[in-house]
């Protein structure tokens, strides 16, 4: 009798056997970390709704892997003056309803994100548009308040019917490769090719989205097979037995965001450039990215991405070297004088408070070594650490900072991170940063149409920020995604993480 | 019995409504603005604040505590935030994926519980118990969520028997396709369940054993074992038939508030197996600061919890005529 029931309990074990349904060639799933909140893509805010947007609508442009603007529903563009932008839109384009899409959806798409209430995230993007005219069915004209070069790098952002009456946010129509099937809030979307994508049908018939909140469960449900994709983020040593699996295909990128230093320049103590630069140099990136991020982004070297066309590794901030910034100090005046372990200069303490955000444990803890390197330089470190809100809204961005440890994400045109945090004045400028030439050149950056002139002009800025140091920019964020080669054979990857390189679209 | 009953229910509307205060007042604690979070890292302060007016976030307190209370009375739990949709609506969309888990996991763990606890009672200090009782040693000390991933690992990644993640049919429906001769969505179905569920019962099977094998060996000390025994009655049909039916009314009294263990431990095991329930939802309403989804589901969470320690009360009160009379 006994046997009985302990047999019943392994028989309910072994009834369980697996069902794994074959995946098909034309079928695709990929494991996201989060669910979309919404697929209107004016209004998308996390990765999985940008990425999953991207498909169900078509920008005028999209942005290839190197983050250059290329035609998608706008067929070409030019540009009369320098604030002026003229679109013309492919021949018989159509959403996936089979309604026509016109310059006027263009319009109605641009006008609502512009609209305050609308409450759209990257309003600020588009706020040197003054105007939109549908000129013809074909043609859209943008008047610009002033010339805006990264205008295009933002113009893949989705083009939605005007007339649709239905909910953009969970039953998005668009113009893009894709069409959304069904939607399970919180665990997986699905998706079919569309019919009606200007450059034909991709080569997947059926894309899933699924929601794996965990990064090891989901670095696991690949390798069970549940999985054909995943991508970061992931547990740094899940990254490092797929890199070195022959089994598993892997792209290892350079991605779109930074983890940086900011110093803030009004505070009296740091004011002065020297000894910002003097506390970089006890900045060890090195072990920061390689021991406590556990090597799975880069060590940064400016404020201008790897991932960007403007990139140049000739421009470098200062690098780790404690010797060098103890001889900085001692120049400066900070000695100490009288014996209790840490600097001092006409009878005041070099105190110093970092800070960051307790949600990331890789901030806190580089946040805690930063503060030992400071110590042993003769520096009283305290480290500050509250909850993410707390942090940013009521602390950075009200300049009560002295260094503050945060990232920055998305920046897929130098002047996402540099205009309106580095300009004097700016509305994210939260360490008070002023230097008028650094203004005109991202001024130039951000007005010179031709991308040479911009990326002479970036760089430019960039040598300036290395050496002011207003950003210590510790490491650029790395992006992974592995798949499984037997189901996804031509994969392109691109530092946003986009799907269409991964359904046999050119990207 | 039936004052018993009504003066139970009765007792039911007070608690709700402390429920609903006390996560109202939790809520007003959490650091963190919708707004903000809504808005991303490129908000102005502007945009943030338009948006808090637009989400009623500057109303004074009490005002808003008064206006979700009314609206509760019409059965209205707001609209989340993020997902704009009704709060009802998306909690009723996920309440079946979770009792599921935990009915089937509150199963298992009354198998297993009694099973072990039978086991090592039937002779105290030997191998068996020494071994039973290590087994719910361990049971009561893994964390649920490395057990989780523990399991996925074994049975999943190496052994490729089970399906990792996600659910698939409603195990009712099921049922109903296997009654009508299509067994293949059952099978599925319960390959999905076996690992979440398994992963979430541990916990509750290892206290359900110690509690069998406590009552259990105090019944087979009872006389009426002995006279059975004497009776020439064969030992396991004493043990199984007999003793265990009384040493198991003790376990009544535990599967409720084991029920609500059950609930908590879902939210890790419903995160890391994808598990479409409350649990993953809770997780991302909190880090979403989805204050109207977190409020409905806490709410959601104690009334479910609430009711099953009612229902186990009066089952015990059929049982027991004691204590209705107290």
């Amino acid at each position: 009798m006994r046997h009985t029931l302990m047999t019943s309990v392994a028989a309910i074990a072994l009834a369980a056997v697996s069902v794994q349904a074959a995946s098909a060639q034309e079928s695709l799933t990929i494991g996201a970390d989060v669910d979309a909140g919404t697929l209107d893509p004016r209004l998308a805010r996390d990765t999985t709704a940008y990425r999953v947007a991207n498909l169900i609508s078509a920008g005028l442009v999209h942005l290839t892997p190197n983050l250059e603007a290329v035609p998608d529903l706008a067929e070409s563009w030019e540009n009369p003056d320098d604030t002026t932008v003229v679109f013309t839109l492919r021949e018989g384009l159509t959403f996936s309803d089979g309604s026509a899409l016109t310059a006027e959806d263009v319009v109605y798409t641009f006008e609502t994100i512009l609209d305050a209430d609308f409450n759209a995230p990257q309003r600020g993007l588009f706020t040197p548009i003054e105007s939109i005219v549908a000129v013809d069915d074909r043609t859209v004209q943008f008047n610009l308040t002033t010339p805006y070069a990264p205008l295009m790098s933002y113009l893949d952002i989705g083009i939605v019917p005007s007339d649709y009456e239905g909910d953009m946010a969970v039953e998005p129509i668009g113009a893009g490769p894709m069409v959304l099937d069904s939607w399970t809030r919180g665990s997986e979307l699905v998706l079919t090719a569309s019919e009606s994508y200007w450059a034909g049908a991709p080569s997947v018939s059926n894309l899933v989205v699924t929601v794996v909140g965990d990064n090891s469960a989901r670095a696991q449900a690949f390798e069970a097979g549940d999985l054909d994709v995943i991508q970061s983020p992931l547990s740094p040593n899940d990254i490092q037995r797929f890199a070195d699996d022959d089994s598993v295909g892997s792209e290892i990128l350079a991605g779109l965001g930074v983890t940086y230093l900011n110093f803030n320049t009004s505070d009296p103590l740091l004011s002065d450039p020297a000894m910002r630069q003097a506390l970089a140099m006890l900045v060890d990136q090195d072990t920061i990215v390689n021991q406590i991020y556990e090597g799975v982004d880069q060590v940064a070297s400016s404020v201008i991405l790897p991932s960007s066309w403007a990139y140049d590794e000739a421009i470098q901030q200062p690098g780790f070297d404690i010797a060098a910034a103890m001889a900085m100090l001692d120049d400066m005046g900070w000695s100490d004088s009288d014996g209790d372990g840490f600097r001092d200069r006409d009878g005041e303490t070099l105190s110093i408070e970092i800070a960051t955000h307790s949600e990331d444990p890789n901030r806190v803890q580089s946040v805690e070594y930063l503060q030992a390197i400071f110590e042993s330089a003769g520096i009283d470190a305290t480290v500050r650490i509250t909850d993410w809100p707390s942090f940013s809204s009521g602390y950075v961005q009200q300049g009560e900072h002295q260094i503050a440890l945060l990232g920055w994400l998305r920046i897929t045109d130098p002047d996402r991170l540099l205009y309106g945090q580095l300009t004097t004045g700016s509305g994210l400028n939260w360490g008070g940063y002023s230097n008028p030439e650094v203004d005109a050149l991202l001024e130039a950056g951000r007005t010179e149409l031709d991308q040479d002139a911009r990326a002479e002009a970036y760089q430019a800025a960039a040598t300036i920020i290395a050496e002011e140091l207003p950003y210590y920019i510790i490491s650029y964020q790395g992006y992974q995604m592995f798949y499984d080669p037997e189901v996804v054979s031509d994969v392109v990857a691109t530092p946003r993480g986009g799907f269409r390189g991964l359904i046999g679209m050119a990207d | 019995m039936t004052d018993y009953i009504i003066r139970r229910l009765l007792l039911f509307i007070p608690m709700a409504i402390g429920i609903v205060v006390v996560t109202f007042c939790l809520l007003l604690l959490i650091p963190g603005d919708p707004a903000s979070v809504l808005l991303g890292q490129e908000a102005t302060p502007e945009g943030v604040a338009s948006l808090r007016r637009a989400l009623g976030l500057d109303d004074p307190w009490f005002i808003r505590l008064g206006s979700y209370f009314w609206n509760l009375l019409h059965g209205d739990m707001g609209m989340s935030i993020f997902q704009n949709a009704p709060v009802s609506e998306i909690i009723l969309g996920r309440l079946g994926a979770t009792i599921e888990l935990a009915v089937v996991a509150l199963l298992l763990a009354i198998i297993i519980g009694v099973t072990l606890g039978v086991l090592a009672a039937n002779r105290q200090g030997g191998i068996i118990d020494a071994i039973a009782m290590l087994v719910a040693q361990f049971g009561i000390s893994i964390p649920v969520y490395w057990l989780a991933l523990l399991l996925m690992l074994g049975f999943a990644v190496h052994l490729g028997w089970l399906p990792a993640i996600g659910r698939e049919e409603p195990l009712i429906s099921a049922f109903g396709m296997a009654l009508t001769g299509n067994p293949a969505p059952l099978l599925d179905s319960l390959s999905h369940i076996i690992l979440p569920a398994l992963s979430l019962a541990l916990n509750s099977a290892a206290i359900i054993s110690r509690l069998v094998r406590t009552s259990m060996l105090e019944v087979l000390r009872e006389d009426f074992v002995r006279t059975a025994k004497a009776k020439g009655m064969r030992r396991s049909k004493v043990i199984w038939k007999h003793a265990l039916r009384n040493a198991l009314l003790p376990v009544v009294s535990v599967i409720g508030l084991r029920f609500g263990a059950l609930l908590g431990g879902a939210i890790l095991t419903e995160t890391i197996f994808a598990w479409p329930g409350l649990g993953q939802l809770t997780i991302s309403a909190i880090s979403q600061r989805d204050l109207p989804l977190i409020q409905g589901i806490v709410l959601t969470f104690a009334l479910i919890y609430a009711t099953v320690t009612l229902l186990v009360d009066l089952l015990y009160a059929a049982v027991d005529p004691r204590i209705r009379l107290r």
